[in-house]
């Protein structure tokens, strides 16, 4: 409970501290709460009035997309299931479309869930490339994957139909 | 023996082998390797990945001489962008680019700890946006339009997600606004 309201000070005091163009960084304060309440989170990704985030209860963690406008959580049927575990998360701006590099069974594998139709796919990648982050591009047309390939860090590039 | 430009041919390689991948509904995934960058060394690492919104930019870091510095091009011609404010401040993490690529935000080293900033390239101002006491930043994302910063904490051992609202601080930067190909004053 300390580090929550230690949490919440120091965000206050970092928009004191930080405003040098006149202006101040200032705390969603009832996100803010919302996730200070629902355990630990991580992995944060804005789209324009959406934050989707990997949030840690317990021994799960679960992919969960907030309204920043609405301050509540959206349900995302389809995406999450208890037997995987989300490494990174990317949505576009409309909250359309959240990219999810996720592992199951063993094996890391990057999907693309469209919320509208809640449906969620499989995206190949090429022999070799094990998806380890996704960005997904605020328009919601193209990808960028972080890969281990040989051993090396790539970036891979996907473009959305 | 190196060839000059042989780091270009391997992305073309990359678009030939993997193009025009087919998906469950038929509908065709253009995949290619993000270009390289002009260095000789075309086999660098490269993570944190990170696309303006008009995916005219893609802003990554790559491990040079042991550090981890944010390198942003133009895509798909690779050609590297200037940054104003962030040598010396290795290493880097986290990028985060608006929607014209106007503003980058990213986690730098400063004065032993790891501070957000936002490059105005625009302007050519810096943000700087010390973490809240006691607790130390891992990660980041700026929201398309710039008016809004999550950030990744770690306090105590606990991670915890806070998010700010930039808007009386940053203009917004949204689709159709103006580019910025080269920082400002």
């Amino acid at each position: 409970m300390n580090h929550r309201a230690g949490l919440l000070t120091g965000a206050i005091l970092l928009s004191l501290l930080s405003g040098c163009s006149g202006g101040m960084p200032v705390p969603l304060q009832g996100v803010n709460r919302q996730l200070e309440a629902s355990g630990g989170h991580r992995g944060p990704a804005l789209g324009q009035r959406w934050l989707a985030v990997i949030q840690q209860r317990g021994s799960r963690e679960q992919v969960v997309l907030i309204d920043l406008q609405r301050q509540l959580p959206v349900p995302l049927p389809g995406l999450n299931r208890p037997d995987a575990l989300p490494i990174s998360v990317s949505i576009d701006a409309r909250g359309e479309r959240i990219a999810l590099v996720r592992q199951l069974e063993g094996r890391s594998e990057l999907v693309l869930y469209r919320r509208p139709l809640q449906s969620l796919q499989l995206l190949p990648m090429t022999a070799g490339a094990i998806p380890t982050a996704v960005n997904l591009q605020a328009d919601g047309r193209q990808l960028a994957v972080q890969v281990s390939r040989d051993g090396r860090w790539q970036i891979d590039l996907i473009t959305l139909p | 023996m190196t060839r000059p430009w042989a780091h270009w041919l391997q992305p073309l390689a990359g678009i030939t082998l993997a193009a025009a991948l087919v998906g469950c509904e038929g509908q065709s995934w253009g995949l290619r390797r993000a270009a390289p960058t002009t260095s000789p060394l075309a086999a660098e690492q490269r993570r944190d990945p990170s696309l303006s919104g008009d995916g005219r930019l893609l802003a990554s870091i790559v491990e040079r001489n042991g550090r981890s510095s944010v390198l942003l091009q133009e895509q798909p011609s690779g050609r590297m962008l200037p940054l104003r404010h962030l040598r010396g401040h290795q290493p880097h993490r986290s990028p985060s680019l608006s929607w014209n690529g106007r503003y980058l935000a990213l986690l730098m080293q400063q004065g032993g700890q790891s501070v957000a900033v936002i490059e105005d390239r625009l302007s050519g101002q810096l943000l700087r946006l010390p973490p809240p006491g006691g607790s130390s930043v891992e990660a980041l994302s700026l929201a398309p339009d710039g008016q809004a910063l999550a950030l990744q904490l770690v306090q105590g051992g606990q991670q915890r997600v806070l998010v700010f609202d930039l808007s009386g601080l940053l203009e917004p930067d949204r689709p159709g606004a103006q580019r910025v190909s080269n920082p400002g004053p």
